[in-house]
């Protein structure tokens, strides 16, 4: 188990920032920093994910561990995260149509996107596989599939020649901005939410900044000289975020999402923003984590668990958003609809990980073991 | 609001619509012009349909609700060619999702939107007075554009019918409505009087069920009805500088198929009848 560290931390309080946005309505989303600056806690969980596949994929040493072991290690992770994707989603679509079914309300059927699965289960169904028709708030895991299936390339292409890579993801997002590209949904109308063409370049960033910064003395002392800029760059998001300052997309000029403010395709406002997040709190992490141990080792904790706690985060809001629905809402069920979720969140990466340390009972081999064992074994 | 007269108590069934869908108009809709649209059947070309909603996935099977209302606009404005895009709109008009539709109408640039609106806000019990200003300022924002503009109000269920936030929210759409003199389509109140019909129609998954399938089934058409009388109102008195109102009329009442309920012109037309807090309902114009 790793010691609490500044990627975890963050990716921990990336959970819990997305965990309480996907409650829309309640009194501690406005507390969240999603509500003061233009970029939002989907672009830090797809940078620090860019940046984790970079250590992932090194030895203790530091050194590339072999190129074959790489592909197959994001493989393994590609097919883990679109398992939770299904899992998640099949748990989602049941738990609207039972709250439903048992508040007799089928106003519920029609919650974010769920109501062409009901419509229409035939075709739906099949979209749900091919992650072409994503729920609300359902929709960050499809795009993490996409990255981490990619993610071969970029490490291996990484390996190479790193202005190669950023050259290449450079021109991608530039090329699906201009033309606006983006996988399709379906049987819906429209496109994804979360572009991966333009998403990715958030992952390269992620992971050259690592790379580069492990090697090289003069990056490691440039980045805090850089952090007043960093702090203007957010204080001009607060300005525009709290005042709802933002380009009318009819007026934009061609081409237009590079000036609009739009999440699906990652426009560059939303992007300097995030840079100038990154560089602005830099330090931040160091500065606290000796004054806030328990907070540090709590969202650590949820940060090496990512995976675990982002699927139980999903499914525990949209159980919250039934919650608030019914009660109608205030400030004591939102305290213990949030403070509910926050320590199921916890219990979810403590469990994951007594599990993993369990030690597992050794299998007889296939060929001695009676059928009455096999049940046992699959867990 | 004035005294409702006796005959307002039958009034008549609006027989334009398949009978399992009937309401009498003054529960339907509510009408206001739609110039945009107007002036696309006057330069002859395809209108430009974007239907946004909980139940505007676009589907591609020919049950869903956009399919169902490009073929009822279809049949009711033969000769024209009609285009309905649909999208889902995810998250909250009182929290960003009326920055998304500003997205989508940037992309698509249609002639019309029809929204069904509602839905996603009353689920998260959002702020009301959030949500009416949100809603008013993106229908504001797509009028500023030149782009017509129809809301659909959310569903009636029974279990919701005493629930005084959500009444308070379908209110709070169809105040916006009226202030931005939009036209509405009422499903609330279409699957209120629905609910009160008697049927033979069984859901497998009972009453509350059977009438949201039903209720789905018929927004298509009644979405439709509020935009084919819409089109026959008037042009107010300030646009005849710009265009020749009786040249724009008699142009688009050929477009309008005068079906049953319009065409007898001694039965006064169901949008006469008033609905309290309608917007401007003159009577349709006969060719």
């Amino acid at each position: 188990m790793r010691e609490p560290n500044a990627i975890d931390f963050w990716r921990g309080f990336a959970l819990i920032t997305i965990f309480i946005n996907h409650i829309p309505g309640n009194v501690f989303e406005r507390y969240t920093f999603s509500q003061y600056g233009i970029s939002d806690a989907a672009e830090l969980f797809v940078f620090l994910a860019g940046w984790s596949i970079g250590l992932a994929t090194r030895g203790r040493d530091g050194q590339p561990e072999p190129r074959l072991i790489t592909v197959l290690r994001l493989l393994a992770r590609t097919v883990e995260v679109y398992r939770a994707q299904i899992t998640i989603m099949a748990l989602a679509l049941a738990m609207i149509a039972g709250c439903a079914l048992y508040l007799d309300n089928p106003l519920i059927l029609e919650w974010h996107n769920a109501g062409g699965f009901f419509a229409d289960p035939i075709q739906t169904m099949v979209g749900v596989v091919l992650l072409t028709h994503q729920l609300g708030f359902f929709n960050i895991l499809p795009l993490y599939v996409v990255l981490i299936a990619i993610a071969p390339a970029v490490v291996l292409i990484g390996r190479v020649s790193r202005l190669l890579l950023l050259v290449l993801s450079l021109s991608l997002y530039g090329a699906s901005l201009v033309f606006e590209l983006n996988f399709p949904a379906w049987p819906g109308e429209g496109d994804w939410f979360f572009d991966p063409l333009c998403w990715q370049l958030l992952l390269v960033l992620g992971f050259l900044s690592n790379e580069a910064t492990r090697g090289s003395e003069r990056l490691q002392r440039l980045w805090p000289r850089l952090m007043p800029l960093g702090v203007v760059i957010v204080a001009v998001g607060v300005v525009l975020a709290v005042l709802e300052l933002r380009p009318d997309p009819m007026l934009a000029p061609e081409p237009r999402l590079v000036f609009t403010f739009d999440k699906t395709y990652l426009s560059p406002a939303r992007l300097i923003h995030f840079c100038g997040m990154v560089l602005a709190f830099q330090g931040v992490y160091a500065l606290i984590a000796p004054h806030v141990g328990r907070l540090a080792r709590f969202l650590s904790g949820l940060g090496r668990n990512s995976l675990a706690v982002f699927s139980m985060g999903s499914l525990l809001s949209l159980a919250g958003q039934f919650v608030r629905f019914q009660t109608g809402g205030g400030i004591f069920v939102d305290i213990s609809v949030v403070g509910s979720g926050l320590i199921a969140l916890g219990f979810t990466a403590w469990f994951v990980e007594w599990r993993s340390r369990r030690p597992r009972p050794t299998r007889k081999a296939p060929d001695t073991a009676s059928p009455a064992d096999s049940p046992s074994s699959s867990a | 609001m004035p005294a409702a007269p006796p005959a307002a108590a039958v009034e008549a069934l609006d027989l334009s619509l398949s009978p399992e869908c009937r309401v009498p108009g003054s529960k339907l809709y509510t009408l206001a012009r739609l110039k945009a649209v107007k002036a696309a059947l006057k330069e002859k070309r395809p209108i430009h349909v974007l239907s946004i909603g909980s139940s505007s996935a676009g589907l591609g099977a020919s049950a869903s609700y956009p399919v169902k209302l490009e073929n009822a606009l279809e049949q009711a404005l033969p000769d024209v060619q009609i285009e309905v895009e649909a999208r889902g709109l995810p998250g909250e008009v009182a929290s960003g999702a009326g920055e998304r539709l500003r997205s989508m109408v940037a992309e698509m640039e249609p002639d019309l939107v029809v929204w069904q609106v509602g839905t996603n806000d009353a689920l998260a019990r959002v702020d009301i007075e959030a949500f009416g200003e949100a809603l008013d300022e993106s229908v504001q924002w797509v009028k500023s554009h030149g782009i017509d503009i129809v809301l659909i109000d959310p569903v009636f269920t029974e279990s919701l019918a005493d629930d005084a936030y959500y009444t308070e929210m379908v209110r709070t759409v169809q105040d916006v409505a009226r202030r931005e003199a939009v036209p509405l389509v009422h499903r609330y109140a279409a699957m209120r009087f629905l609910s009160t019909q008697r049927t033979t129609e069984a859901h497998m998954l009972g009453r509350h069920f059977r009438l949201n399938d039903l209720g789905l089934r018929c927004m298509a058409e009644h979405a439709t009805r509020a935009i084919t009388l819409s089109l026959l109102q008037p042009d107010a008195a300030k646009d005849v500088g710009k265009t020749d109102p009786t040249k724009a009329d008699s142009n688009k009442t050929d477009a309008v198929k005068t079906d049953h309920a319009t065409s007898e012109t001694t039965k006064p037309d169901p949008a006469q009848t008033g609905t309290p807090g309608s917007g401007p309902t003159t009577a349709p114009k006969q060719p």
